[in-house]
């Protein structure tokens, strides 16, 4: 399997105030295409920052990341908004819907920033729609739809422009046991039926067996020796 | 176009908050067009005589103050002037103080030559000049009233110790003058008690070149410097301006208290804009995060709020446009106002500074929004 995700030597320092806060400290990581990673780890181990780092929504202090053979670590913020707009989907814990806009309206965004015409857009709309099962609320606002719905829009946002990497930010961090099974058994169709390789940072070690393989970070380093099945039994 | 329907339902996100902020616009702007379209009134008024060479005589000590007859035949014997004619005004009204328009007595005979911007039917102007009290009536006066030519009206004393008791006899057409009532001055005159008789307020001249109104001006002055009645001699604009400018500096007025309102409208503006970008700060990084530039978010959020400004500039002012095309400014004001309308300049000048509002108001907060940090909106809790 060729590699999409090239993380190398990557160290972040986050300046607060007159502070210096390190929150990673030399992470080196390879993401392989179709690959479905969980990242896990306690608060403040650098896993979000990790995410963000490889979906373009934050810069490295050092190091450099290379997603599907470009190294996203040099671009400009502009060169970052038009590379994510093409090959990253976002998948939020608070799901994070634009509450003006219907379902459809809401996956329809990201197309909004391609030259695809309105009848092109309905279809990809129709479609993502369909692989999230939820053809029939397109019309309903998000104040109309339950917490896994409304995670499932979202989910339908994320893959409608087809992209190269799905990240997930805690997908399963505000749903009650039976949504979280059920987005997680989505997530884990998309990696396998559709061969999306997604990247998921998570607390639960039982979301995290959904994924073919957990990294643990600690303190801003990737560890290993952890046991999941028991993690997740506990 | 295709980010049109999120800007529209970002507009109304709070109906409430946006209704109330474009009824406020709304107010200001209608206050603002008015004081504009009266402004644009006096205006109108001050440049009535354009292009028509006119010079107005009147007294040096004040337009009270009249000057002899006599003084006319040497101000039209000087090189240049064409014809000239006396005019007084008479400020009387028609039944009641509330119908009150401007009334002259004037050189009926020179009124071709001297006010040849009037246009009247010639057999009209005939009649006129045939009848000791016959009156010339403009159309907007015989709309207001719904005289008809051949009707006797009286008008009521105010200045002068006579009712001029009146024919209309004919109708003039003017771009600016339409709602004056001009009768004989030979009438005027000879209705005065013997002592007052022969004398006029004004005495307008007619002037071949325009080049040499400003030469004609001062001989006319220095004519009568050393006379029992000086005189001071302007141009019709001048004259005008000088009419207006005894009700004070109205201009610095209306526009000081403009200036002051849209300023208020401003600071409120920004407020609600400041309000409405800082509830939406985790939708902004979700929206950069999908890959909206920092440039497509300031246009969109900048589009939003000059249109908020815009609706609401709109409504005011196209409101003031259509309540004056229906309701008589003049007949509210006592005659004071005639003609009062929001025109297409006073429109554009008013939805420009709506858009201008919507522009500084907004600025500042959709920069910032565009500008904040993805994984800091994120990471904000509002």
């Amino acid at each position: 399997m060729d590699t999409l995700v090239d993380i190398n030597n990557v160290r972040k320092v986050y300046k607060r105030d007159a502070f210096e806060v390190p929150v990673l400290n030399g992470v080196t990581l390879e993401v392989p295409r179709g690959d479905f990673l969980a990242l896990m780890g306690p608060s403040g181990s650098g896993k979000t920052t990790l995410l963000n780092l490889m979906a373009g929504i934050d810069r490295p202090t050092a190091g450099s990341i290379f997603v599907d053979g470009k190294e996203i670590s040099r671009f400009s913020e502009t060169q970052l908004a038009s590379w994510r707009a093409r090959h990253v989907g976002f998948i939020f814990q608070m799901y994070n819907l634009i509450p003006v806009l219907n379902a459809a309206e809401n996956v329809e965004l990201p197309l909004l920033l391609t030259k695809l015409s309105k009848k092109e857009r309905r279809e990809h709309v129709h479609a993502a729609l369909g692989i999230v099962g939820l053809e029939d609320r397109s019309l309903h606002y998000p104040r109309q739809l339950s917490g896994g719905q409304e995670q499932r829009v979202a989910i339908a946002r994320a893959i409608v422009t087809d992209p190269t990497l799905l990240v997930a930010d805690e997908p399963t961090g505000d749903l009650d046991a039976k949504n979280a099974q059920e987005t997680l058994d989505l997530l884990q169709r998309l990696n396998t039926e559709y061969q999306k390789t997604i990247v998921m940072v998570t607390h639960d070690p039982k979301a995290a067996l959904h994924a073919k393989r957990t990294l643990h970070l600690e303190k801003g380093l990737l560890v290993n020796g952890y046991n999941l099945d028991t993690m997740a039994s506990a | 176009m295709r980010f049109l329907k999120l800007i529209r339902r970002n507009l109304f996100r709070n109906k409430l908050r946006a209704i109330l902020t474009m009824l406020l616009l709304a107010v200001i702007f209608f206050f603002v067009a008015t004081l504009l379209a009266i402004l644009d009134n006096f205006e109108s008024f001050s440049n009535a005589g354009e292009g028509a060479n006119r010079l107005v005589v009147q007294s040096a000590i004040s337009l009270a103050n009249l000057l002899p007859y006599a003084h006319e035949a040497k101000i039209r014997a000087l090189p240049g002037v064409v014809d000239t004619a006396k005019l007084q005004w008479i400020g009387a009204y028609y039944k009641e103080k509330s119908n009150f328009f401007a009334n002259f007595a004037i050189d009926v005979d020179k009124m071709p030559t001297v006010f040849d911007d009037y246009k009247v039917d010639p057999k009209e102007l005939a009649a006129f000049q045939a009848d000791r009290r016959g009156a010339l009536v403009g159309v907007d006066l015989m709309k207001r009233f719904g005289w008809k030519i051949g009707d006797r009206i009286t008008l009521k004393r105010q200045i002068f110790p006579f009712d001029p008791e009146l024919t209309i006899r004919g109708t003039y057409v003017h771009p600016v003058q339409t709602t004056s009532v001009f009768f004989p001055i030979e009438y005027f005159d000879q209705s005065l008690p013997a002592q007052t008789r022969s004398e006029v307020g004004t005495i307008w001249v007619k002037v071949k070149d325009p080049k040499q109104m400003a030469a004609i001006s001062q001989q006319i002055d220095a004519m009568f410097k050393n006379s029992d009645f000086p005189t001071e001699t302007f141009t019709e604009k001048e004259f005008q301006q000088n009419f207006m400018s005894m009700m004070g500096n109205v201009k610095l007025l209306f526009t000081a208290v403009s200036t002051c309102a849209i300023f208020m409208v401003i600071l409120l503006a920004a407020i609600t804009m400041s309000m409405s970008a800082r509830e939406r700060v985790t939708e902004i990084a979700v929206l950069k995060a999908i890959g909206f530039e920092q440039r497509l978010i300031l246009g969109i959020m900048l589009t939003e709020f000059i249109l908020l400004t815009l609706i609401g500039g709109a409504i005011g002012s196209f409101g003031a446009h259509f309540l004056f095309l229906f309701v008589d400014a003049g007949k509210m004001t006592q005659g004071f106002l005639q003609n009062l309308g929001v025109h297409a300049k006073t429109l554009a000048v008013c939805m420009a500074t709506a858009a201008g509002i919507g522009l500084i108001a907004g600025g500042l907060p959709a920069l910032r929004a565009s500008n904040l940090r993805v994984v800091d909106g994120l990471r904000r809790v509002v």
